[in-house]
């Protein structure tokens, strides 16, 4: 375990040493723009306005390159992500507003695809030889194939500018003040539906197709027949024999499944608008805000860093086996 | 050849899942080959012709200029396949490089390279692809460049295979038999270790086509790299951003088309690589 997490640090180190190289051979200097507006705004010198912007991105290209450096993974450390050149604000500030609507839509589509598609993958594999098992097949096989955020192009076109029942854009809507009130949740969530579905649609046929394939390969064990044999209730050996020993493998992809996600949602937010951490990284490329680019994506590096760490002890405390074989 | 056509063409042909995959992708070759010469793209602005529905002179109808939707398809799959085929190419050729010199290099070289792979593996690639691509934004890269960029974050799945067969290949009895012949290391490399990943190669250059197709319509449908508009990314950027034809009802064909062909180009990936997945999976594991 000790070997994974040296292994995990190593790997986050490589990553942003990466990201860090970047910007440092990035021709110009991405605190020029910033500076301009800041000497504008307080009427002082370009050079006086370059050392306040240097100081607020945490990077300044006058000092050696290692001293930036060490500069840079210090400032990680210590949660220091940068600062954003176009909203004129730190990357943690954005991080904070902009996460729980990505967390929200994420968790959502990754329960719903989950329990429903171990439901519907184990329901499939049992119903072999019959009409329905290829049904479920094919259809998940197809939904599969569309990329997400194609997905969330037609579910925009389709649901809100051709029959009006979802809201064009945002988390919610514009006329509302964020509150607790029951309209405002209602709100939320017919604005998070979207782009639920975009997600959650190709992940519900991806864990349909790998609960089938596991559920089909616990069939042919002996203990199942074995169980069997026993005279064990089916609906006894269905629950507690097939789908708990099914199951396990998916539970350790699930915290992996979590942190790609998060990754590869940039482009559905940006097609609906909708406010969360893709959202913020589309917008900082088309602003070219390179603070806010770099510190998103040092953010959304560690995450999945993390998921993926979380995930392997997880399946260890679940599955006795693995622990043993490590 | 003949072994190329018979190892190869042959088994992708008789299954019916790679067959239609096939015929898919070599409809969108022909597209991309000899389209271009068969409809002309005139992108001159008629805004009396604005979205006119599908007819006989526009079969997919007019766009918000007035311009034909079939010819700025047709133009723009010429971009579209040739940087998936190629940038899945070079991801083939760096990951059997990196995969190769993993498996063979001892001692702490192999280990970094080792780390190196596993940082590819586990970052988010979309994500890393969008900030690398940033940083080259004002740049021209061309296709080529382009393509390289977008191989960059395609090939470690396949250095992880590489480096696996190598390392379990390289104690083989015919390695083996090579080594004490004296053969030197360029042969064992190309002949002996080399034949034994062809089949890896090719299914591994099938499966990322349809990453590459999604990684280059993603990059383009954000605006992140300089090409000529009729990419089908750019269009679907376009709809949404410009002339916004998502957001009226008439504008539904140019939306419909362009998302039409990139799902029909990502089933014809899918297909082609089940089926050739199905063809060598039995093959690759009467190597392991």
């Amino acid at each position: 375990m000790a070997e994974r997490l040296i292994y995990t640090v190593a790997v986050a180190w490589l990553a942003l040493t990466g990201v860090f190289l970047l910007v440092a051979f990035m021709p110009g200097d991405p605190a020029y723009s910033l500076a301009v507006g800041i000497a504008q705004e307080r009427n002082i010198t370009l050079e006086q306005a370059l050392e306040i912007a240097h100081r607020l991105m945490g990077y300044n290209p006058k000092e050696d390159l290692w001293g930036s450096y060490v500069a840079f993974l210090k400032g990680i450390f210590q949660g220091h992500f940068g600062y954003s050149t176009f909203y004129k604000v730190p990357v943690v500030e954005i991080v904070r507003q902009a996460l729980p609507w990505t967390l929200l839509v994420l968790l959502g589509a990754t329960l719903i695809s989950f329990l429903l598609g171990s439901f519907l993958g184990a329901w499939a594999a049992q119903k072999r030889a019959t009409f329905l098992e290829p049904v479920v097949t094919m259809t998940s096989a197809a939904v599969q194939a569309l990329p997400p955020f194609i997905l969330a192009i037609l579910i925009l076109f389709v649901g809100a500018v051709r029959w009006h029942l979802l809201p064009l854009g945002g988390a919610y809507a514009v006329d509302m003040a964020p509150s607790f009130s029951f309209t405002f949740g209602l709100s939320v969530l017919r604005h998070a539906i979207g782009p639920m579905l975009a997600t959650a649609l190709p992940q519900l046929a991806a864990w349909t197709l790998a609960m089938r394939a596991n559920t089909t390969q616990v069939l042919g064990e002996d203990y199942i027949r074995f169980a069997q044999v026993r005279g064990l209730p089916d609906r006894v050996i269905a629950s507690r024999y097939i789908r708990k020993n099914a199951i396990l493998p998916l539970v350790a992809s699930l915290a992996v499944g979590l942190g790609y996600m998060l990754g590869g949602h940039t482009l559905v937010e940006a097609v609906f608008n909708y406010p969360g951490i893709g959202f913020y990284f589309a917008k900082a490329i088309a602003v070219r805000d390179f603070g806010l680019l770099t510190g998103l994506f040092s953010l959304i590096v560690l995450a999945v860093l993390a998921a993926t760490l979380l995930a392997e002890i997880l399946y260890g405390l679940i599955d006795p086996r693995v622990r043993v074989r490590s | 050849m003949r072994r190329v056509y018979e190892d190869y063409l042959l088994p992708v042909w008789r299954n019916g899942k790679s067959r239609v995959g096939l015929l898919i992708l070599l409809f969108y070759l022909a597209m991309a080959l000899i389209g271009p010469r068969l409809v002309p793209l005139d992108l001159r602005s008629r805004f009396s012709q604005r979205y006119l529905p599908p007819s006989l002179a526009h079969p997919l109808g007019t766009d918000y200029f007035g311009v034909d939707i079939l010819a700025q398809i047709v133009h723009g799959s010429r971009l579209v396949i040739g940087l998936i085929f190629l940038s899945s190419f070079l991801a083939v050729l760096l990951g059997a490089a990196m995969g190769i010199a993993r498996g063979y290099l001892p001692g702490w070289p192999g280990r970094f390279l080792e780390m190196i792979i596993t940082v590819f593996l586990v970052i988010p690639t979309f994500p890393a692809l969008l900030v690398v691509a940033a940083f080259f934004m004002d740049k021209d890269l061309g296709i080529l460049g382009l393509s390289a960029l977008i191989a960059l974050f395609l090939w470690a799945p396949l250095a992880r295979a590489v480096s696996a067969q190598v390392l379990s290949t390289r104690n083989r009895e015919f390695v083996e038999a090579s080594r004490i012949l004296g053969m030197p290391l360029s042969y064992i490399l190309f002949s002996d270790i080399f034949t034994v990943l062809i089949p890896y190669l090719f299914v591994h250059f099938v499966l990322q086509l349809k990453a590459a197709l999604e990684f280059s319509v993603g990059l383009m449908f954000l605006g992140l790299a300089k090409f000529n508009p009729t990419h089908w990314g750019v269009m679907l950027n376009y709809a949404l951003y410009q002339a916004g034809a998502l957001y009226t009802p008439q504008g539904y064909h140019y939306v419909i088309s362009v998302v039409l062909n990139i799902v029909l180009l990502v089933i014809g990936g899918i297909l082609l690589a089940q089926g050739v997945e199905e063809i060598f999976q039995p093959r690759l594991k009467e190597y392991e």
